[in-house]
């Protein structure tokens, strides 16, 4: 019995595989890795708009965000030619022009004069390495920032209003700084109701809750550190740091459960399952909320830009990326044509239309593109006060060693206070610039 | 007191018994879960309490096997009208499938789904047929250090995926291996060699030798008396090894993680890859992951004697 | 080489066609060959890389640094915490399996309907994917969303994201999975005890407990032990479930410290050396293993 039924199996396998094999000759064809998400899926939708014109297929290729990198990188380790073009992180240009991972774009800038139609922010955040040199390594192709969703009837509710104004002494609106940001949080954190104050970013692979601990910084008026001179100590440890990171903490506080590592998705998740009444998150991931099949308070959820700091000083952390055309890519030539026609502006436009945060300047300052959605106007804004993490080779290991420090203090409280950790952190990041003769 | 004994025996049975289903809706119930969501509308994915009864759809197979994106504003509905019925579901979702040109765009899913097959498929095929062969040597002839030569063998599967991915990470990139179908074939066949002669080896060692003497004296050569007589002997051995090699082969992760990208990338790390865009949609996980689990749910059921050979390297044969 | 002689006695057949040699030869010296360039090989150049400073991801020449790679590994309380978490994993969900494993085989060692039908049926979670098994119990898990909280009644409580539960919970799901296997094993000894053995102990008036402890678990123990054996080494391997699960720095298993070390923070050389230690520890438990192994098939 056994025997008959492993035999058909086989013999049906083997037809159905011969029927397959002959179904997958393809024509001329590039592929794009990114990361997996929305802006990905239109690039996919803008790209068949260039195969339907010219018949070169074009492939998006994903993977998820916290494998992203280091599936990018051990395929540029191996000098592979999967990806004719990547969509790297901003903080990769560094490793990927020292590395000759990535073809030097400079030429091609000149030649059809990007630098007049992409927004200068994002040509030196994801393009320009070293920094001030004019050499290029990308175009600009999705601008993204952190930013804030928060549910508007929460909000207006007149009982909750009367409330938050009894115990604060101030009216209940959207957040201006840090501090209103946690009493709000702190208001609405209600466990026992199933309701919880706020949503960060707590992922500790990759970048992610550095995105949250960074904006909260910035705001604070605090530094990374210096990233011409590479100094650390006395920046990255400052006092103003350390209060960011304990801010950040408090608000750890007022998440819901089991928030200790949490992304954009779960971010997404405390607003359409009624968990939070606001929550931070890449703008990026923004068309989900605004989605009514996807996110039932659609019609409540309203969108701010990152709240000041205590000092006045008001700052997000900045995400989006540019595309770059890899050097192990045997189809260099190609890949060069695709991006001359994603630079020109009615390509700019459509990508707006689909869905992407273009970085053409017209686009982005159009009055189209700041109604299109209900969080294009705090993008626009947000894109006005974006800054960077390092953009250095080694900021892999850096990657690693804040996370290490910050993310058991505030999770767990480990590690003594804020300023220890960030001590602690600011000598590993000096000992690493110092291993690679900066 | 026969009978009393008797009747405490009877009871006890049934509260065993009783137990037995208990435990065993328990340890299936995860299982019920992923088998249910793929079914489910999108909503009751995530419900609290959980939705137990639901009127079950097939939109989370129409999605798995199509290229999506979010709706950033409503359909025409013009064009929801003229829309196939598969499409309709789609839209009612608040997403529309990507096209080039009139063509609707699959997503990888199938493509994934295909690498799997063929990379286990033919893996499997070179270990079981090296294993065999090798099974029947060390069983028929005797080998100086056999013992030695065997544990080597069985050491080589013992180590950890990682340990071995390292290495061979930086030497496909010499030779150019990395994320092609061959690369895994070869490795996936590395790793089930050793348990391919060691299940085999148990199989041979249990057909009589007298049968191959028998033919010998017949005027058979050797390697006619291995092809007519010893595999045609051993076909339910080879059945049993084969689908166990399929199955580590089908399931293997970690190397699958490391070593492949666009062109072979397999299903289990696709699977996890398609946790996605805004939020995350269980059901289309769910639905991958059954069709995933399809093969080797049938194949343990055709094993289920087998089962404590093969999970023992052919230790225990019962 | 032994040569001819201590061949098998038919090989006075030789004289037709391959001789039973070469035949011995053809069968077996390719695959121990391909398992050497796939499997010895690599080692032997990952050991060279370990005492290197070597970086895959720059093209950076590769300096000599003798055991610094290894002094620093052991000397790092991370490293031997990553090796503590491993070995505290590695007990919880070993003792788990075999005492539900174990459990349940006494249970269902009886006639029961369908019996076959629902060990097969528990059999299907150690067949499957751990990468999807660990995604769906990802679901599983969470407090929000997930059935797992309600279904037991615990409300919010945190698994994944709790420093302190994470492990047990990669363990739990670990448990879920290969409980069924000790089971397996377990049946398997408990249907060949003899029944005369415990008709005997009917007659003496011996206790349940007596009958269990004297008759059932010193014949079941030598497979019980090949489980534990078996069981212990996978645990140590453990990637897919808790790579996919969690990734607390905490509950980080050593297998994930390797993974971070080689491919993502692109410390070739370094990685090169976690691996030798590992490798190390697994060969000594795959020797006793082979050991109980062999002796069980003596039996």
């Amino acid at each position: 019995m056994f025997r008959r039924t492993f035999m058909s199996l086989t013999l049906g396998t083997a037809i159905a595989l011969s029927g397959a094999f002959s179904a997958t000759a393809q024509s001329e064809e590039l592929t794009i890795f990114w990361a997996e998400w929305d802006p990905a899926n239109y690039l996919q939708e803008l790209a068949n708009i260039y195969t339907a014109e010219t018949g070169v297929t074009v492939t998006v290729q994903t993977t998820p965000w916290p494998d992203f990198q280091t599936k990018t990188f051990a395929e540029f380790n191996a000098k592979g030619d999967a990806f004719d073009m990547v969509v790297g992180d901003s903080q990769w240009v560094g490793a990927g022009s020292t590395g000759g991972h990535y073809v030097e774009l400079t030429d091609f800038y000149a030649k059809h004069k990007v630098l007049d139609s992409m927004a200068p922010a994002t040509v030196k955040a994801y393009s320009e390495y070293p920094g001030n040199s004019g050499k290029q390594w990308s175009i600009p192709l999705e601008g993204d920032a952190a930013g804030w969703a928060y549910r508007k009837d929460w909000f207006e509710d007149p009982k909750e209003m009367a409330a938050f104004k009894a115990k604060y002494g101030y009216d209940l609106a959207v957040p201006k700084d840090y501090k209103q940001l946690r009493d709000i949080a702190e208001f609405f954190h209600r466990p026992d109701e199933k309701r919880y104050g706020i949503a960060i970013y707590t992922d500790n692979s990759y970048d992610a809750m550095l995105m949250g601990i960074e904006s909260t910084i910035f705001s604070y008026g605090g530094e990374l550190g210096d990233y011409s001179s590479y100094k650390v100590e006395g920046i990255l440890n400052s006092p103003q740091n350390a209060e960011a990171v304990e801010m950040y903490k408090q608000l750890y506080g007022f998440t819901p459960p089991n928030w200790g590592k949490t992304f954009f998705q779960e971010s997404n998740q405390a607003i359409t399952e009624n968990l939070a009444a606001m929550s931070m998150n890449f703008f990026a991931f923004f068309p989900a909320l605004a989605n009514k099949a996807s996110n039932p308070n659609a019609d409540v959820t309203g969108y701010f830009a990152n709240p000041a700091g205590p000092g006045g000083a008001q700052h997000a952390a900045l995400g989006g990326q540019g595309i770059s055309i890899v050097s192990y890519s045997k189809k260099q030539e190609a890949s060069m044509k695709f991006l001359e026609w994603f630079i020109k502006d009615e390509t700019q436009k459509k990508w707006a239309e689909l869905g992407g945060y273009t970085c053409n300047k017209a686009v982005l300052e159009s009055e189209a593109f700041r109604k299109a959605t209900p969080y294009n106007e705090a993008f626009y804004q947000t894109m006005f006060i974006v800054k960077d993490f390092w953009a250095v080779p080694e900021y892999a290991e850096l990657l690693t060693q804040i996370n290490n420090g910050v993310y058991p203090y505030i999770i767990s409280g480990e590690g003594g206070s804020a300023q220890e950790v960030l001590n602690k952190v600011s000598a590993e990041w000096v000992a690493t610039f110092k291993k690679y003769g900066r | 007191m026969a009978v009393v004994t008797s009747a405490r025996k009877r009871v006890m049975n049934r509260m065993a018994i009783a137990a037995i289903m208990v435990i065993a809706i328990i340890f299936l119930s995860p299982l019920y879960w992923i088998g249910s969501t793929a079914f489910k509308p999108r909503s009751l994915a995530t419900t609290v309490p959980p939705t137990v009864f639901f009127q079950p759809e097939i939109t989370p197979f129409i999605k798995l096997f199509t290229k999506r994106v979010q709706l950033t504003k409503p359909v025409d509905p013009a064009v929801y009208e003229a829309a196939p019925w598969y499409e309709k579901r789609i839209y009612d979702g608040g997403e529309r499938i990507l096209r080039v040109g009139p063509n609707i765009q699959l997503s990888q899913y199938p493509n994934r789904f295909l690498n799997s097959l063929i990379i286990a498929i033919v893996s499997t095929a070179l270990a079981v047929s090296m294993g065999t062969i090798t099974a029947y040597g060390f069983s028929r002839f005797k080998m100086p250090g056999e013992a030695d030569w065997l544990f080597f063998i069985l050491s080589t599967r013992m180590l950890p995926p990682i340990v071995v991915a390292i290495p061979m990470y930086l030497m496909y990139r010499t030779v150019g291996l990395n994320d092609s179908h061959l690369g895994l074939i070869i490795l996936y066949t590395a790793f089930n060699l050793s348990f391919s002669v060691w299940l085999m080896k148990g199989f041979m060692d249990e057909i009589p030798k007298e049968y191959e003497e028998a033919a010998l004296v017949d005027g058979y050569t050797r390697m006619q008396s291995f092809f007519k007589i010893v595999l045609p002997e051993a076909v339910t051995g080879i059945a049993a090894t084969s689908v166990f090699c399929f199955i580590t082969a089908w399931n293997e992760y970690a190397f699958a993680l490391i070593m492949t990208n666009r062109r072979a990338q397999t299903t289990p790390p696709f699977i996890p890859s398609q946790v996605g865009s805004g939020l995350i949609d269980w059901t289309v996980i769910a639905a991958g992951t059954l069709l995933f689990i399809i093969p080797v749910a049938v194949f343990t059921f055709l094993l289920r004697k087998h089962l404590l050979r093969g999970v023992t390297f052919g230790a225990i044969r019962k | 080489m032994a040569g001819l002689a201590t061949l098998h006695p038919s090989s006075r057949a030789v004289a037709r066609g391959w001789s039973d040699l070469t035949i011995r030869n053809v069968f077996i010296i390719p695959t121990i060959l391909f398992l050497i360039i796939f499997n010895v090989f690599p080692l032997i150049y990952s050991l060279g890389y370990s005492f290197t400073d070597f970086r895959a991801s720059v093209n950076e020449p590769v300096k000599f640094i003798g055991l610094a790679n290894y002094r620093e590994l052991l000397s790092d309380p991370r490293i031997w915490n990553n090796f503590w978490v491993t070995a505290k994993y590695v007990m919880v969900s070993v003792f788990g399996q075999m005492v539900i494993g174990f459990g349940l085989a006494l249970l269902l060692n009886r006639s029961i309907p369908a019996k076959g039908l629902i060990t097969t049926l528990l059999m299907l979670p150690m067949m499957m994917s751990a990468a999807v098994v660990g995604l769906f119990w990802r679901l599983l898990y969470d407090p929000s969303w997930g059935p797992l909280n309600y279904v037991l009644g615990i409300g919010d409580f945190a698994w994944l994201s709790n420093a302190d539960a994470a492990l047990y919970a990669v363990a739990l799901t670990d448990i879920w999975m290969w409980a069924p296997f000790v089971m397996l094993l377990s049946l398997a000894g408990l249907s060949a005890v003899p029944q005369h053995l415990y008709e005997a102990a009917a007659i003496d008036r011996a206790g349940t407990w007596y009958t269990f402890s004297r008759i059932t678990l010193p014949l079941v123990a030598p497979l019980l032990l090949i489980a534990l054996i078996f069981r212990t080494m996978e645990a140590f391997k453990t990637f897919d479930i808790a790579y996919i699960l969690s990734t607390q720095p905490t509950t980080e298993l050593v297998s994930i410290k390797l993974y971070k070390f080689a491919f993502q923070e692109w410390q070739t050389g370094k990685s090169c050396a976690l691996a030798y230690i590992v490798l190390i520890m697994v060969l000594a438990i795959t020797n006793i293993y082979v050991k109980y192994l062999n002796k069980a098939k003596e039996r």
